[in-house]
């Protein structure tokens, strides 16, 4: 039996109803150019018709943003909402399946939870679409998954048409630490024994699969066949320089790509090393010292990594940070040009939605305002790049899901009854 | 903005991070109240020489535009020189899971003032912060906590004996055996044991309910209200109990460490006399007892006229203190004053502890703009050092580094 003949869990996501509207007198960031401009953005049919100038069709509404900051919806890489969602108690605990160091078999949508109050604040930070990924106590955690960040009773609706599924591997301390005690690994040697071993069965099961006919059908190893057939992207945690170097040489050993490396604390020791292999780092701003291997951490982690030309993207792994990527970003990108660099506002927003857009293979329909691209925009009250400015409006295939000067907001199941009596005292 | 980054980074690395002198042209300078004005200042190794409208640069100094000088910013929570690194083991001393005592451990015996995480954090325009423990066991009491300034000194703890820490809500519960009415009984008890300490262990040093006698003796201090009695507690219902303990014990000087809801009481709060220290930040239902989360919450203080102090609470562990600003910058954003946000993270949590200390940043751009940096900083006069482990990491592996060592002889 073939998998891929049929679509499990399939994605019903439809875009919500939108009007047509031009968007006038933007400044306009638009993940691709280096310089931020003014112009227009022509948004139709949930696309974005042009940028820039051009024919706009009779009757279009026009809004005149008088100079506004114009953005791409911000993509993060790296969250738990819905598989670890608020309120934390233990039962909504479903993002890792912490019973074995090889969990390919796993996919954190079915641990998805749309009700988390996170995903509407998220919004409400510009967050358009974001990957939802298992815990790291495994050497192989499961599939992460791409949502589109809408309203949605079910996990299938949110999910990103089309986006390919994602490996959730770990590196480092903790499936050396989870296991340690449970058979293993109990080491970093045990780590990398633990994928060689797995690698050599996944590669038996492809070519078993190659060449048609029965055979027994194994979720674990059909992840991970999948992986080598370009199928599946791999992210991966890993903090420390040295080991992610060891994993981009394991990635040879069993011809795959790793196309991110996730918290990559360490990752500006080795820029060089992430440019050659065309793999991406996920970072944080400023995070780090909670554990051994996040001890030399950086605030130029980021602007560093990009300075090598390798690919480099904030990430949040947090339900208060995601609210905030933009600041997560000004923060690095003016630590960087502190420390000698010399990049522009246009050229760092790429670490919010090009980055993350190309780390997960969607960059075709999403991460920059270009032409025939879906409208995920935000339109800013300030300066994206400042504690003071915050989106205004937030807009998914061109429909304004979140508007701050009308009050339209998303509002989960469990706000109902704690939100009324918040909202009732103003 | 870009002009002034390049000028700072420039001087970063061709003059040594003490025995600076900067010519601020235009300064803005915030008093310790948080207003503003504008004069030219001249900072020699962190300490300003002359202030006036019309001043020159002096020979060799470093101009700077648009820059600000304030007061250093005072950290109302942080495990700042108790902790190497945030997981369990030796190199993090901010709980004891197993210890037998619990009032009387003093966050100042943990402190280290050599942790490099001091001078990571001090990059980030901060002269003190309050040192918190965090209970362990079956205790509500965490113990008691310090006030240090960030010199790096072995002189640092400014205040050894300076709160008593507890944990209520649904950390208390845990600690307590499963309830709040468990919890509530642990303090109640723990109050009456300070309050009748001679009676009760004149004759057997385990006449208590529920302190052994050194932890009743600890906690004497915060029962008489010399010292404030720090609760963690987020639920409006468990702050209106505090409230109600309050108007039994009067000289209880409570202060509400985090305070999710407590807009919902904010007028008993302040009835109360009851500090806060929050975080604007604190939107999302994290946990059941947090439910009516909202980012304005400090704004119903702010009208209820209750005195807090902002932290970064939902920030991590560590190194915590680093995004202070930041999230000062966030209340502003919801309503609030810059005035009233930056004395929330300076004079006014100093002034709950008397700490006036004189010191002084002076700052690349607004310091609640996640865009500045510090320049330059002094602590009582003494010009502080703007290197860290961090810096010294970051100048190894700087991309624009053009030199033939390899790292290790960087």
């Amino acid at each position: 039996m073939d998998a891929s003949d049929e679509t499990p869990f399939a994605s019903t996501y439809k875009p919500q109803p939108s009007t047509s509207v031009l968007l006038k007198n933007a400044t306009l960031i638009d993940g691709v150019s280096a310089e931020e401009r003014t112009g227009n953005i022509l948004v139709a049919d949930g696309r974005i018709s042009f940028v820039g100038d051009g024919d706009v069709p009779e009757g279009v509404t026009e809004m005149d943003l008088e100079g506004r900051y114009v953005t791409p919806g911000i993509i993060d890489i790296h969250s738990h909402l819905g598989n670890y969602p608020s309120p934390g108690v233990r039962a909504h605990g479903d993002g890792n399946e912490a019973t074995s160091p090889i969990t390919s078999e796993v996919y954190a949508e079915h641990g998805v939870w749309p009700q988390d109050p996170g995903f509407d604040e998220a919004l409400q930070g510009g967050v358009t679409t974001l990957h939802i990924l298992p815990g790291s106590a495994n050497l192989f955690g499961g599939r992460g998954v791409t949502l589109r960040n809408v309203p949605s009773r079910t996990v299938q609706g949110m999910k990103f048409p089309d986006a390919p599924y994602t490996l959730k591997m770990a590196c480092g301390e903790n499936p050396k630490r989870v296991y340690g005690t449970k058979g293993g690994p109990a080491s970093r040697m045990g780590n990398v024994a633990g994928y060689r071993k797995n690698w050599i069965k996944a590669a038996a099961y492809k070519a078993k699969r190659d060449k048609g006919g029965d055979y027994d059908r194994d979720l674990q190893l059909e992840t991970l066949a999948d992986v080598l057939d370009g199928k599946i992207l791999v992210q991966m945690h890993c903090y420390r320089a040295d080991e992610m170097v060891q994993i981009l040489d394991l990635a040879k050993e069993f011809e795959y790509k790793v196309t991110t490396f996730h918290h990559a604390v360490e990752a500006y020791k080795i820029g060089d090393y992430l440019a050659e292999n065309d793999t991406c780092a996920a970072m944080w701003a400023d995070w780090g010292a909670f554990k051994m291997e996040s001890f030399d951490y950086i605030n130029e982690n980021i602007p560093f990594v990009h300075a090598a030309d390798a690919c480099a993207m904030i990430h949040s792994d947090d339900e208060n940070n995601i609210q905030r990527l933009n600041q997560e970003v000004a923060k690095t990108w003016a630590d960087g040009n502190r420390a000698g660099l010399n990049i522009s506002k246009a050229e760092a927003w790429k670490w919010l939605s090009t980055n993350p857009a190309k780390a997960l293979g969607i960059l075709e329909e999403t991460g920059t305002l270009e032409a025939g691209k879906r409208a995920d925009i935000v339109i800013w009250d300030g300066d994206p790049f400042s504690t003071y400015g915050r989106p205004d409006k937030v807009m998914l295939d061109g429909a304004i899901l979140f508007d701050r000067s009308s009050g339209l907001k998303p509002k989960s199941d469990f706000r109902l009854g704690y939100a009324d009596l918040t909202e009732g005292v103003k | 903005m870009r002009c002034l980054l390049l000028t700072v980074a420039t001087m970063a690395f061709s003059t040594p991070s003490f025995a600076q002198t900067f010519f601020v042209d235009d300064a803005t300078v915030v008093a310790s109240n948080g207003t503003q004005s504008k004069t030219d200042i001249i900072v020699v190794d962190g300490v300003i020489q002359g202030r006036g409208a019309r001043l020159s640069a002096p020979d060799g100094a470093t101009t700077i535009s648009g820059g600000w000088v304030t007061p250093g910013l005072f950290a109302p929570m942080s495990s700042l020189g108790m902790t190497d690194i945030g997981s369990a083991g030796p190199g993090n001393d901010v709980g004891s899971e197993t210890s037998e005592t619990n009032v009387s451990e003093y966050a100042a015996d943990s402190f280290n003032p050599r942790s490099v995480h001091i001078s990571n954090v001090r990059q980030s325009g901060i002269t003190h912060a309050v040192i918190a423990p965090r209970s362990g066991g079956n205790s509500i009491f965490a113990g008691t906590g310090a006030i240090i300034s960030m010199t790096g000194n072995f002189d640092s703890v400014i205040i050894p004996e300076a709160f008593v820490m507890v944990d209520m809500g649904e950390t208390g519960t845990i600690r307590a055996g499963g309830s709040r009415a468990a919890a509530m009984s642990q303090l109640r008890a723990a109050i009456e044991d300070a309050e009748g300490f001679f009676k009760r262990y004149a004759t057997q040093s385990d006449g208590g309910d529920i302190l052994s006698r050194q932890d009743a003796a600890a906690f004497s201090r915060a029962v008489e209200g010399n010292i404030p009695l720090f609760i963690r507690v987020n639920r409006a219902a468990d702050i209106m109990r505090l409230v109600e303990l309050k108007s039994r014990h009067r000289s209880l000087d409570i202060v509400i460490v985090g305070g999710a809801e407590a807009w919902e009481v904010a007028n008993d709060i302040a009835g109360a006399n009851i500090r806060v220290i929050l975080d604007p930040l604190q939107n999302l239902p994290s946990a059941f007892e947090s439910a009516g989360s909202r980012l304005d919450n400090i704004l119903f203080l702010e009208k209820a006229g209750v005195e807090y102090a902002i932290s970064n609470l939902t920030a991590l562990g560590v190194t915590k203190p680093a995004t202070l600003a930041q999230h000062a910058g966030a209340a502003i954003v919801e309503g609030l004053r810059w005035d009233q946000a930056f004395s929330a993270i300076s004079s006014v949590p100093a002034s709950w502890f008397g700490v006036d200390t004189p010191s002084i940043v002076v700052w690349d751009g607004d310091p609640l703009e996640v865009t500045s940096a510090p320049i330059a900083m002094s602590i009582d006069g003494k010009a502080q050092s703007m290197t860290s482990r961090q810096k010294a990491l970051r100048d190894r592996y700087n991309p624009t580094y053009d030199g033939n060592l390899s790292h290790k002889y960087r």
